[in-house]
């Protein structure tokens, strides 16, 4: 092949929505077998972009050429004609179907003249496309049955199966543990060095280094910059992102030695949590690190009242309470922002206010109607305090950005005057701006006196914010550690199963 | 910087949220004035101070029943039992009248038991878990039966003058029921915009779980729903046998389907979590404007009933087309 012909090459690419321009002249290129990391902020167009790759959408003005030759993407399957497949990050799988079948949902294998589908030739060949990649995958098994990692594979698997020459992978890591990643790192690598390209969207700067060969960088529906990797820092890139530069991060604490919640043998009756014990000083940010199913969501939802307890004692200020829902614990001045906003957090079709004033409206009530005006007031200033943007409380909440929805979370439980706040996972699928703006916020919500617990997978952020973090391994409390001085290495050895055990050190 | 993405700015002509609703109120409303313009061309007589009444009165049983189920569908659930609920609280309430029980002891007995209906839809949805479709499918069936057993399928008859008189009369020239509806309607709209209970409904609607970490009382604010659709269930029951003058067993037939529809088409959503009071009035006048347009035209009922389903699917259509994909 030539070797001056891009294998992907988006030449002057502009799409235009009513009233918004999504992304305006985007050119760039993607050699053959190169990692090409797209990096950019929510709305910075990068989605966009992928969807018109994909088929999805339709450029307003400019081409997509592979190879040279400039492809007609009307529908999903001329892209996937023109070898190129898309690793969603929502994977979009169907449950009760096994793997093969899921690598051949739409193009099913048929014998017969295709009135049955030929199970034992498609298993055939998804078992020899992920014999490329991770033989340790069972075809005909249910895709239920395998890890968020595993599905993975079976994804980029089935996109070798298409024979597809650039794959374009969106936030593909959001749900795997580091060592999941080290794995999709080599399988990643492995397809580049084979000539497959790869688009690979992340908003983990660590990863995309360790990953990709060039990058290419918007904001605002613009290409701001392109990178070789390899001679750059982080900080250049970001502040390419975010258009400014992000102030320096270290950790301040304000823990005191009042102990605001005490936990004591805790047990879960609906997960594995079982056995934990902790203390929560009022000011401080307690940082809980493990593996994805260690349990520290469910410890949250234990606290939270959200799961049910089958032992254990809770105790808040010293007086021991036993919450049989979420409403019971937010009355006694605990609030949840749940790992999964859209699951959990936020009801889409109402605004930010009413999603704002759901946990408090007894406070907002008179005379058995709610004060529109108090509550409206009320909003205002709890949602000025954590700086929703843009500023329109009366929109619908599905309409903002991740980082916003979580400001809107976040200022549901001042409102509610929670003194105890509980993040699980507080910048997931969040750009780099808005997570710097949560990090401070939480650190204001730790000076202002608020009692704070944070699950993250992300090691530095669980070490840059926390006064201790305490390790989870398979449902029970592994270590706990001081944050000072911490490294994600020592966090790791002891969040992984089988590692020597040791008593948990008060250092 | 932005950090909306291209949808936003896509919608955005929808400000605020209750200027939305309001606009898919606007719809309807054009609708509802389309219906009366080509009838007021095709009808004689349609548009007269008589029979623009007539309309609201024989809306007005349905619109009643809409009420309950607006709400009900809000909360992301469905209420099939309506037309069996009505049945059982009228021959009770009407068994009552002929035992010579006071007229307001014997409504009051009819609408508690119309709640209880509901009550009993709205624990097994909420405390046994059990969906709503299902529930009340099965509360269809036993409420339509006790009624039947209850009366042996004969109709009670005789239902008091005192009492139908209540129902008959008019105040300022509006016959009673129009004004009971409209109460019953000012009080809906209350609920659902000003109370909690209707932040509840909407929250538990458009999404329970979020709800639920949100500390929304979730079974409560179900079973409220389910107790409001029985209770107005019952009181349209009221307000049908005190025309008739006859409780039967099997009145109510099909009811679930036209107050379903009138909520669907005064922009209630059957995955939950949107509805709007004022819609579900018009989507009642709708229909009731309907039929009473064609039987002024001398169509048949056959014909009748394809118009009905038609008006539901071209509500639906272009509800879909004005919210654009997603």
């Amino acid at each position: 092949m030539n070797q001056s012909v891009p294998r992907l090459r988006f030449e002057g690419v502009t799409k235009e929505f009513p009233g918004v321009r999504a992304l305006s002249d985007v050119t760039f290129e993607v050699a053959a077998g190169e990692i090409h990391a797209l990096l950019g902020e929510n709305g910075a167009g990068k989605s966009t972009l992928l969807r018109i790759l994909s088929g999805g959408l339709r450029p307003t003005a400019g081409k997509v050429l592979v190879d040279g030759k400039e492809l007609t993407l009307r529908k999903p399957i001329q892209a996937r004609a023109a070898g190129i497949a898309m690793i969603h990050q929502e994977l979009q799988q169907v449950q009760h179907l096994t793997v093969a079948q899921n690598m051949f949902l739409g193009h099913q294998l048929t014998r017969l003249g295709g009135l049955v589908v030929d199970r034992a030739e498609q298993e055939r060949r998804a078992a020899a496309a992920l014999a490329r990649i991770d033989p340790s995958i069972d075809p005909a098994a249910p895709i239920r049955t395998l890890k968020v990692a595993q599905r993975q594979i079976v994804e980029i698997a089935r996109a070798l199966l298409d024979e597809a020459r650039i794959i374009a992978m969106d936030e593909p890591t959001s749900s795997l543990t580091p060592s999941e990643f080290d794995r999709l790192a080599e399988i990643v690598a492995g397809l580049a060095s084979s000539g497959v390209s790869i688009i690979y969207v992340s908003h983990k700067m660590d990863e995309v280094f360790r990953i990709g060969h060039r990058a290419t960088i918007m904001r605002d529906g613009a290409v701001v910059g392109m990178r070789e990797l390899a001679g750059v820092d982080q900080k250049e890139i970001v502040s390419l992102m975010v258009g400014r530069e992000l102030s320096q991060e270290t950790h301040r604490s304000f823990a005191t030695d009042e102990v605001k919640l005490e936990a004591s043998g805790l047990c879960s009756a609906v997960s594995r949590v079982r056995n934990i014990s902790f203390r929560l000083h009022k000011g401080e940010v307690l940082g809980i690190a493990g593996l994805v199913g260690s349990g520290r969501s469910e410890l949250l939802r234990l606290i939270a009242g959200a799961d049910r307890r089958s032992a254990g004692t809770i105790s808040i200020d010293g007086k021991p309470v036993a919450f049989r829902n979420p409403r019971e614990a937010i009355a006694a001045g605990v609030g949840l922002c749940p790992e999964e906003r859209k699951r959990e957090g936020i009801i889409p079709l109402r605004s930010v206010t009413s999603n704002l004033g759901l946990p408090s409206l007894g406070r907002y009530t008179t005379g058995g109607l709610i004060a529109r005006r108090q509550l409206d007031q009320a909003a205002e200033r709890y949602l000025k305090g954590v700086n929703l943007r843009p500023f329109l409380p009366d929109r619908p909440i599905r309409l903002f950005s991740g980082g916003n929805q979580q400001k809107g979370i976040i200022a549901r439980w001042l409102a509610a005057n929670s003194q105890i706040l509980l993040f699980d996972e507080p910048t997931r699928g969040i750009d780099v701006g808005a997570k710097s703006e949560i990090h401070a916020l939480i650190e204001r919500l730790a000076s202002e006196g608020h009692s704070i617990i944070v699950v993250s997978s992300e090691l530095p952020e669980v070490i840059r914010l926390s006064d201790r973090v305490l390790v989870m391994r398979e449902g029970e409390l592994a270590a706990e550690l001081p944050s000072d001085g911490l490294t994600e290495q020592r966090i790791v050895a002891h969040a992984i199963p089988g590692y020597a055990s040791q008593p948990i050190s008060h250092s | 910087m932005s950090s909306l993405s291209h949808t936003d700015a896509a919608e955005g002509s929808s400000r605020r949220g209750l200027r939305t609703l309001a606009l898919r109120d606007a719809g309807t409303l054009i609708g509802l004035v389309i219906i009366l313009l080509v009838f007021a061309l095709l009808a004689p007589g349609f548009i007269s101070e008589r029979n623009l009444l007539n309309i609201l009165q024989q809306s007005s049983l349905n619109a009643c029943l809409a009420l309950g189920m607006t709400l009900v569908i809000v909360s992301g659930g469905i209420d099939l039992s309506v037309g069996p609920t009505a049945a059982l609280s009228a021959v009770i309430s009407g068994s009552l009248l002929l035992a010579g029980v006071p007229v307001p002891l014997a409504i009051l007995a009819g609408l508690a038991l119309g709640a209880v209906c509901g009550l009993i839809n709205g624990v097994f949805v909420a405390v046994v878990g059990l969906q709503p479709f299902i529930v009340t499918l099965g509360t269809l069936s036993t409420y339509r039966a006790l009624a039947l057993i209850y009366t042996g399928g004969n109709p009670v008859l005789g239902i008091p003058a005192g009492y139908r008189a209540i129902f008959n009369g008019t105040l300022f020239g509006i016959p009673s029921p129009i004004l009971i509806v409209a109460v019953v309607a000012i009080v809906a709209w209350i609920i659902l915009k000003k109370t909690p209970l209707g932040e509840y409904l909407l929250a538990v609607g458009g999404n329970e779980e979020a709800a639920y970490i949100a500390g929304v009382p979730i079974a409560t604010t179900k079973i409220a729903a389910y107790v409001i659709s029985g209770f107005l269930a019952a009181l349209t029951a009221a307000i049908l046998i005190g025309r008739l003058g006859a409780a039967e067993p099997i009145l109510g037939n099909l009811w679930e389907l036209d107050a379903i529809a009138a909520s669907a088409i005064g922009g209630a959503s059957l995955m939950g979590g949107k509805g709007s009071i004022i819609g579900t009035l018009l989507g009642a006048i709708i229909l009731g404007a309907m039929r009473n347009g064609l039987t002024l035209m001398n169509v048949q009922a056959f014909y009748q009933l394809l118009a009905t389903g038609l008006i539901i699917l071209v509500a639906m259509i272009i509800d879909r087309m004005t919210r654009g994909r997603g």
